[in-house]
């Protein structure tokens, strides 16, 4: 047991987390760990991530007893009133189970399941910690740009302990100190943003006033400098021949490296999403839809002029609205692997900002709060995620396909596997920035600076030669020309801008975007407090504009002429000798600024070429060709091919081209029908558009129909198998996930991770693998044969119907989101019989027909899985709609239909 | 923030006045006991901003730690929120009533509703450490054996008295008046801070140790370098008490008189006789013409209006401020807008208009061929922005003589008087005030400091609370080579950072 409980006037504690590590790795090394236990019992542990830290480093147990007492005189003082916390005990139960639901997240950030392997399992990365720490305490941890030793902590120590013992009435211990972590203070701890960058930059930005921005950036950068970032800690050179500034690349040429970061509309108002996309339209730069997809109607563009439409379509791990409409109206498609500032947190959209609009764009159900899987279901591998730069390439040729990964160590060897996975762009995201609605423990401690991670992922590319072949783009806590040319020089082509693109339109840093009480309009969806937002895009213009002149002036004192001649020139940088912090002296920066290693003189070290995306190799050439009249002129086309499974992704350039011709529509349904004979090669039917039947006779491997559109799919075995078609697989992994509308027929089993992100697709298959429906949020699936385990977790939307003869089925289900009713409504049987019958018509599954036959005898076999979150909205919309004696349900109606016709 | 949409909920309402025609009947206080409940809803519109500007450079100078007492006061937590409160301020009675509020300028709601009403939160907070007996002397616990003298009893000398105080050294003020207190006492008129007050805090000074010497005017009846071999350190807090002067003709008529003359005979004879022994000016059925439109103004009409004046009339140079921020004035500035203060509205009560009048310049005081003043020649003017500056130019033909038995001038003031410096040899700056760097305090003369008013030019109470804490520290630096004492933008507790 190490307990530091024996503090006073002149015993000064080891830090916990030092001395577990230490122990530990002392009885690793002398192979004894096993046979002993650690307890640690320490005064330090108070949030989720010391436990985690603690955990981690080998603790077994830990009696964080202080922050039991803490809370312990919060009750006595009355802080706890009103709640049930009316015991000592009470308090303890629910401080343990709040730590471990902290634990249990970050956990399964990091993708592991049980706390045995998590123990131990150091999953950390030190920023600032010496090697002769590491080695002791901590080994086998990265510390890529070493930092403090063992003195330095002991003065951090002795300072703390001399606080709390200072004889002196004058410290007014009775209230303690606030150090402003978590919330701005004036003598509290020094945070990127605080009172007089943001209104020199609202002053800016507003009046277009340069000396407001000069006051800006000169505080930003000097913040920066004294303790907030590293390249706080790197100065230019000063003797090099400056260039003169005319001949550098005029600000109109810098601004369209910009891009907005990823915020959803749903986390931001329209006002604010859509003044991001104005802004950045104007600058000829890029915003980001995030990943709650966006509403077509902003794909149109103004009468003046402007255009609300987000050049960059994020493609995220909930697929909200990810349609084949909405990725051909990109101009990059960004695949999020990861958030910067959480990394391996998927977003979270609180259930009271999900209103009808977002509801209805994002295909989810209104009221219900939307959580992004860690994962995306259709990526276990680089080889599935070159599969989806493949998918979404065909879904909008001329789009670049982008990856958004995160500064963290081996973030370079990850971009080299990407860049050969054939992506256009990586964006490599920093820790800084990050939403405000993110958890603290995220917010505070995950994630690496960019500059790391920018340097390491531009270093390993140019040592592989594929340097040449990706823009590079990094962001976190962009703020002034300054970020923007060492963020070039240390490898970046593109830079985001987040955060300071918002407090241009008024943002202030609030830090309730959880809460949905936004005061400026921008995190928030109440219209009341929307009307509030006063932001303009010419002032996210302005400001843009102010940064791109600024990194001129910068890039004409280092006499380059542009961004791209910027790219690599680590020369142009060093270590700031004249900041000396008593913390600082043990960095090592070298790391960063190392000159890159070329294995061969010609290595490009920007981008140069395009990637090699072999479209011209699909299938779908052959298919354009033959659906052209439908295509031109709307006849009705049906061709039979053979098909073989090094065919990919069949389906979708043929898609993107009906969507760009016919728009969001498409065409009516069955316009165009292929029918295949053979075995279709992954992504069969991706992002398949309204008006495309493919009828495949054969069977096909993984993501069969992922993202589906209103296409229809109808797969069954060869006419000539002699197997029982339900007892076996047709289809592969993945199917329809993220599918937003259409059908799809499969007369044969599914593997694992049917429909997982179905939004709208109504599906029918004959069994399934584990994890079937997971996250669903709409759509309708028949499952007529056994499921695997898991079912329906975390789905909210949506309604499956199970056959369950053998009443088996209850067990497999996860019932944490949904209820197991009856079909016994209505509405509910004609559903299912209209399903089974097309099942039948299409795919003459002899399961299905046996079915209808028993019918209704078998209708008691039936289960019905429904989500509670959508029960209960459908319950509230019924007698809403009854209250209004049915105009509300017209105008719905009405509202659909002028939807759909868009 | 107990109450995350407070502010969506509950308007701002201030902490009412007293109404006009009654409280114009004394000199009692001007404001009403408000009720706990209207506290509360006023404090649950604290948004607890991620970035409280409140506190930041445009807001609250000495840091007072505003989102967590508001919180504590909408958790019905009065106690732990005046130990916030006192954490950073001395003397929140004195702000609670006097301050101008720039936490309320910068406050982030003020974007786009009235702002929080802090300071009414501040006083009650106090106010109600008074009623319960919370507020006790805060008692040194080890003497360290130095002595330090403090010249001037203002704010920021009764501030560094305190400090100076509990760091454990031996502190006397010198006064040069008959009561401590200085600005508090005899500036600031009794209806807006009651000397009652003024005095319960003198006497937990006086009670935790502080000795205070009155009729002390050092560099005049006290030797100022017999003081400073005295004693270990000096530190000089005289405030900025030079007044600004008209230079027109007919200046030295009779009734025409500067605005702290007025106030402070008018206090002293109101604690000494209830204004029985009539050592005041006395306004009573007389014309007044108050010159100048800050708060010394407003002072100066509130207290001619209880005397029973004729008419009022408060002249301005400036141009009348705009109803809301112009948009050279962003939040989180100051806002520059048109307020209506207590003594406007009780003139407007009484003689059914507001008494102010602007763009105005005085041209010359008139004599009544007895050597008193009758009126006061005036023109208007007009203002216009040239090149981002404000230019004034005098509107031909608009000249105009208003009838005037007496005239205040309240025009502010120059910096603090010449006596004492000369007395110890000290620099001063190019508006006269005594040279020492904020932060420092440190004078030109080994072990003089100077604080407040004095080295700043007039300003706030609260600025002279935050340079007596601040001073307060470099003092304690200098006599034991380190301090414990905290100070505005430094914090004891993250000095481990």
């Amino acid at each position: 047991m190490l307990s530091d409980r024996e503090i006073s006037e002149d015993r000064i504690p080891v830090s916990s987390l030092l001395a577990c590590g230490a122990v530990h790795h002392h009885l690793v090394a002398r192979a004894k760990r096993t046979r002993i236990g650690i307890v640690i019992e320490t005064g330090e542990a108070r949030e989720v991530h010391h436990h985690c830290l603690l955990v981690g480093y080998g603790a077994d147990a830990i009696n964080p007893y202080l922050a039991f007492e803490a809370l312990w005189q919060a009750r006595r003082d009355g802080m706890l009133e009103g709640t049930e916390l009316t015991t000592d005990a009470a308090i303890v139960a629910a401080y343990r189970k709040g730590v471990a639901k902290g634990m249990l997240k970050v956990m399964a950030k990091m993708g592991i399941s049980t706390l045995q392997s998590y123990k131990g399992a150091q999953i950390f990365e030190a920023l600032g910690l010496g090697s002769d720490i590491i080695d002791r305490c901590f080994a086998g941890t990265a510390s890529r740009l070493q930092g403090v030793n063992f003195a330095v902590l002991e003065e951090e120590a002795s300072r703390r302990h001399k606080l709390a013992f200072a004889i002196s009435a004058a410290t007014n211990i009775l209230a303690l100190p606030n150090p402003g972590e978590f919330h701005w203070r004036s003598t509290g701890e020094r945070h990127a943003w605080e009172p007089s960058t943001i209104a020199d930059l609202q002053s800016a930005a507003r009046e277009n006033n340069q000396s407001a921005y000069d006051r800006f950036a000169a505080r930003a950068n000097t913040e920066a400098r004294v303790g907030c970032t590293l390249r706080g800690l790197l100065r230019f050179k000063d003797d090099v021949e400056p260039a003169p500034l005319e001949e550098v690349q005029p600000a109109a040429e810098i601004v369209k490296h910009f891009c907005t970061g990823a915020m959803s509309f749903g986390s931001i108002s329209a006002e604010a999403h859509e003044g991001l996309a104005v802004a950045m339209n104007r600058l000829g730069g890029k915003s980001n839809t995030g990943e709650g997809g966006e509403d077509p109607e902003r794909f149109n563009p103004l009468p003046n002029g402007d255009s609300k439409r987000s050049a960059i379509k994020q493609i995220a791990s909930g697929r909200f609205g990810v349609t084949i409409w909405y990725l051909a109206n990109a101009d990059e498609l960004q695949i999020k692997i990861s958030q910067g500032a959480k990394p391996g947190e998927g977003g979270e959209l609180p259930g009271r900002k999900v209103d009808e609009t977002i509801a209805r764009i994002r295909y989810s159900t209104p009221g219900v709060g939307l959580i992004s899987p860690p994962p995306h279901h259709d990526i276990y591998s680089i080889e599935d995620l070159a599969q989806l730069i493949h998918d979404l390439k065909n879904a909008n040729p001329s789009a670049r396909v982008s990856v958004k990964l995160v500064a963290e160590v081996g973030v370079g060897t990850v971009a080299a596997g990407v860049a050969k996975a054939h992506a256009d762009h990586i964006l490599i995201s920093g820790d800084t920035g990050g939403t405000g609605a993110s958890p603290l423990t995220s917010i505070k401690h995950a994630g690496m600076p960019w500059e790391i991670g920018i340097a390491e992922t531009h270093q390993t590319l140019v040592m592989n030669d594929l340097r040449s072949r990706v823009i590079l783009q990094t962001d976190g806590g962009m703020k002034t020309g300054r970020d923007v040319v060492i963020a070039a020089i240390l490898g970046a082509e593109e830079m985001g801008f987040s955060t300071a693109p918002l407090i241009a339109l008024g943002c202030i840093m609030m830090r309730k975007c959880h809460l949905n009480t936004c005061p400026v309009g921008i995190a928030t969806q109440d219209p009341v407090l929307r009307k509030k937002f006063s932001g303009d895009p010419e002032h996210v213009v302005n400001y843009l504009f102010m940064v791109a002149e600024d990194a001129r002036r910068i890039m004409a004192k280092l006499g380059v002429r542009s961004l791209d001649e910027l790219i690599g020139r680590v020369d142009l940088l060093a270590p700031d000798a004249a900041i000396r912090h008593w913390k600082t002296d043990g960095l090592d920066l070298s790391p960063i600024l190392s000159p890159v290693q070329k294995p061969h003189p010609g290595v490009e070290v920007r981008c140069t070429q395009r990637q090699d995306h072999g479209l011209e190799k699909a299938l779908d050439n052959r298919l354009l060709e033959l659906a052209e009249p439908a295509l031109s002129n709307r006849e009705r086309v049906v061709a039979e091919l053979d098909i073989v499974n090094t065919n990919r992704t069949v389906g979708t350039i043929l898609s993107h081209n009906l969507v760009k011709r016919w728009g969001a529509d498409g065409l009516p349904v069955d316009s165009i029908h292929f029918k295949f004979n053979g075995s279709a090669g992954q992504s069969f039917g991706a992002f398949l558009a309204r008006g495309i039947t493919l009828e495949l006779e054969g069977d096909s491997n993984d993501y069969v129909g992922k993202g589906l559109s209103g296409g229809r799919l109808i797969i069954y075995p060869p006419r000539e198998s002699t197997f029982e078609a339900g007892d076996n697989i047709i289809i592969g992994n993945v199917a329809l996930y993220g599918a937003t509308s259409g059908r799809a027929f499969f007369r044969g089993r599914a593997a694992e991770r049917f429909c997982v992100r179905n939004s709208g697709a109504r599906a029918v298959v004959e069994g399934v693998g584990d994890h079937g429906c997971e996250y669903m949020t709409g759509g309708r699936v028949v499952i007529l044969g056994p499921t695997g385990l898991n079912f329906a977790a975390g789905m909210s939307g949506g309604i499956a119907y199970v056959w369950d003869p053998e009443h088996v089925f209850a067990d497999k289900c996860n019932l944490g989101t949904v209820d197991l009713d009856p079909v016994e409504q209505d509405e509910d049987i004609v559903e299912l019989l209209d399903l089974l019958e097309l099942h039948t018509q299409y795919t003459d599954s002899t399961v299905a027909a046996a079915v209808l036959d028993a019918w209704p005898e078998v209708a008691a076999q039936f289960v019905k899985v429904m989500p509670t979150d959508y029960k209960r909205v459908l319950a509230e919309r019924k007698q809403h709609d009854e209250e209004m004696e049915g105009t509300v349900h017209e105008l719905r109606t009405l509202d659909a239909s002028v939807f759909v016709r868009r | 923030m107990g109450k995350p949409t407070g502010f969506l909920e509950h308007r701002r309402k201030n902490v009412a006045y007293r109404e006009p025609e009654q409280r114009l009947q004394d000199f009692r206080e001007i404001f009403t006991a408000p009720d706990a409940s209207h506290l509360r809803n006023q404090a649950a519109r604290c948004m607890d901003c991620g970035v409280p500007f409140c506190q930041a450079d445009s807001g609250c100078p000495i840091d007072n730690l505003i989102p967590e007492w508001n919180d504590m006061v909408y958790q019905d937590r009065w106690r732990p929120a005046l130990e916030r409160l006192h954490k950073t301020n001395n003397f929140p009675e004195f702000t609670g009533r006097t301050c101008p509020a720039p936490c309320e300028g910068a406050c982030v709601l003020g974007i786009i509703e009235p702002a929080v009403t802090i300071k009414n939160i501040e006083n009650a907070i106090i106010d109600r450490g008074f009623e319960e007996g919370w507020v006790t002397p805060n008692i040194p616990k080890k003497p360290t054996g130095k002595t330090v003298a403090v010249v001037g009893s203002g704010p920021a000398g009764l501030t560094a008295a305190d400090q100076l105080n509990l760091a454990g050294h031996t502190v006397t003020v010198y006064e040069r008046t008959d009561r401590i207190g200085g600005l508090l006492m005899y500036g600031i008129p009794n209806m807006k801070l009651d000397k009652a007050v003024v005095d319960r805090r003198v006497g937990l000074l006086r009670d935790a140790g502080i000795k205070f010497v009155t009729n002390a005017d050092v560099g005049n009846n006290v030797d100022a370098e017999q003081l400073r071999s005295e004693h270990d350190a000096v530190l000089l807090a005289t405030g900025a008490t030079l007044p600004r002067d008209l230079d027109v003709p007919g200046r030295q008529l009779d009734g025409v008189h500067f605005a702290m003359d007025f106030l402070t005979k008018n206090t002293a004879s109101l604690l000494d006789s209830e204004l029985a022994d009539g050592n005041y000016i006395d306004a009573k059925d007389k014309r007044v013409i108050v010159i100048g439109g800050g708060d010394t103004g407003t002072d100066c009409i509130g207290t001619a209006l209880r005397h029973g004046c004729k008419s009022m009339l408060n002249l301005e140079l400036l141009d009348e401020p705009p109803a809301d921020r112009a948009e050279d004035n962003p939040w989180p500035e100051w806002p520059l807008i048109m307020r209506t203060d207590y003594g406007h509205e009780e003139s407007a009560a009484r003689f059914g208009q507001d008494p102010r009048r602007y763009s105005v310049l005085s041209k010359e005081f008139v004599d009544d061929g007895r050597g008193r003043v009758k009126g006061l020649r005036i023109v208007d003017l007009e203002w216009t922005k040239v090149d981002g500056r404000w230019q004034m130019r005098e509107i031909p033909g608009s000249d105009q003589v208003l009838e005037a038995d007496l005239v205040l001038l309240a025009m502010g003031f120059l910096g603090p008087e010449a006596y004492l410096a000369d007395a110890l040899g000290l620099d001063r700056d190019a508006s006269s005030n005594y040279r020492a760097k904020h932060g420092e305090f440190a004078t030109s003369q080994a072990g003089v400091f100077a604080a407040g008013d004095c080295r700043r030019g007039q300003s706030l109470v609260v600025w002279g609370i935050n340079e007596g804490r601040g001073a307060a520290r470099a003092i304690d630096i200098y006599l034991t080579g380190s301090s414990t004492l905290p100070a505005p933008k430094i914090d004891m507790g993250v000095a481990a950072g």
